[in-house]
């Protein structure tokens, strides 16, 4: 399953919060203009590299779709960020 | 060996039953009795790390969880980096004083690493710091 929503939140030293839930499917398809451009992009970079262009988009295909469930949250003194991928 | 295949076999025991019908409800038994659900296999590896440092402004805390399908599809990737490169990291390694060679580190080998990693448990127990990783 791709993931569906990426949580981020941040405190500041001063106190100040932020939460932004990015729903990622909008969010992909108002950006598919510059996605393919950067699709296009790394299968040149395949083609200069010498990679297999097909193996390397199964293999990011792959690492979006196991993306949901990962959990980043990092906390030190009053800054904290969390990064949560539904 | 449950009460009821028991009772069953005390039955053939005693000559109530012949062989083919405690064999026939023997078996009606294990249709009954679905099998045990297979041990559940772990999705995440988690990383906690707490530690206190005197001289910040509070405590350290990092809770990281990457599901495990993750680390697979990571090390497939692996597969793709071209044999060129991987000389040329070799040389690298070689001049370092790293003699590894990364040639001989198959994608198999570190999908068995990872296939492995279920019982990984890592405790690290400091005054200033507690550090933990494991699947779960």
């Amino acid at each position: 399953m791709i993931p569906q929503l990426v949580t981020v939140r941040t405190r500041r030293r001063d106190g100040r919060r932020l939460r932004l839930f990015i729903p990622v499917l909008p969010v992909v398809l108002l950006l598919s203009p510059l996605l393919l451009l950067a699709v296009l992009g790394g299968l040149i970079a395949c083609l200069i590299f010498e990679v297999n262009a097909v193996g390397a988009l199964r293999g990011a295909g792959r690492m979006v779709w196991a993306l949901p469930g990962s959990q980043f949250e990092i906390e030190d003194g009053h800054i904290a960020v969390l990064i949560s991928v539904r | 060996m449950n009460e009821q295949r028991r009772q069953i076999l005390q039955m053939l025991a005693d000559g109530k039953i012949t062989a083919d019908e405690a064999e026939k409800l023997i078996d009606a038994l294990g249709r009954e009795q679905p099998e045990s659900a297979p041990r559940t296999r772990p999705k995440y590896l988690r990383v906690l790390v707490n530690a206190e440092d005197p001289g910040s402004e509070g405590p350290t805390r990092i809770n990281v969880r990457v599901p495990l399908q993750l680390l697979r599809a990571g090390v497939r990737l692996t597969s793709l980096v071209p044999a060129k490169a991987l000389t040329k990291a070799n040389a690298e390694l070689a001049r370092s004083g790293v003699p590894i060679d990364l040639t001989e580190l198959k994608p198999q080998h570190i999908e068995d690493l990872i296939e492995h990693l279920d019982e990984l448990t890592v405790d690290v127990d400091d005054p200033g710091a507690k550090v933990q990783v494991f699947c779960e």
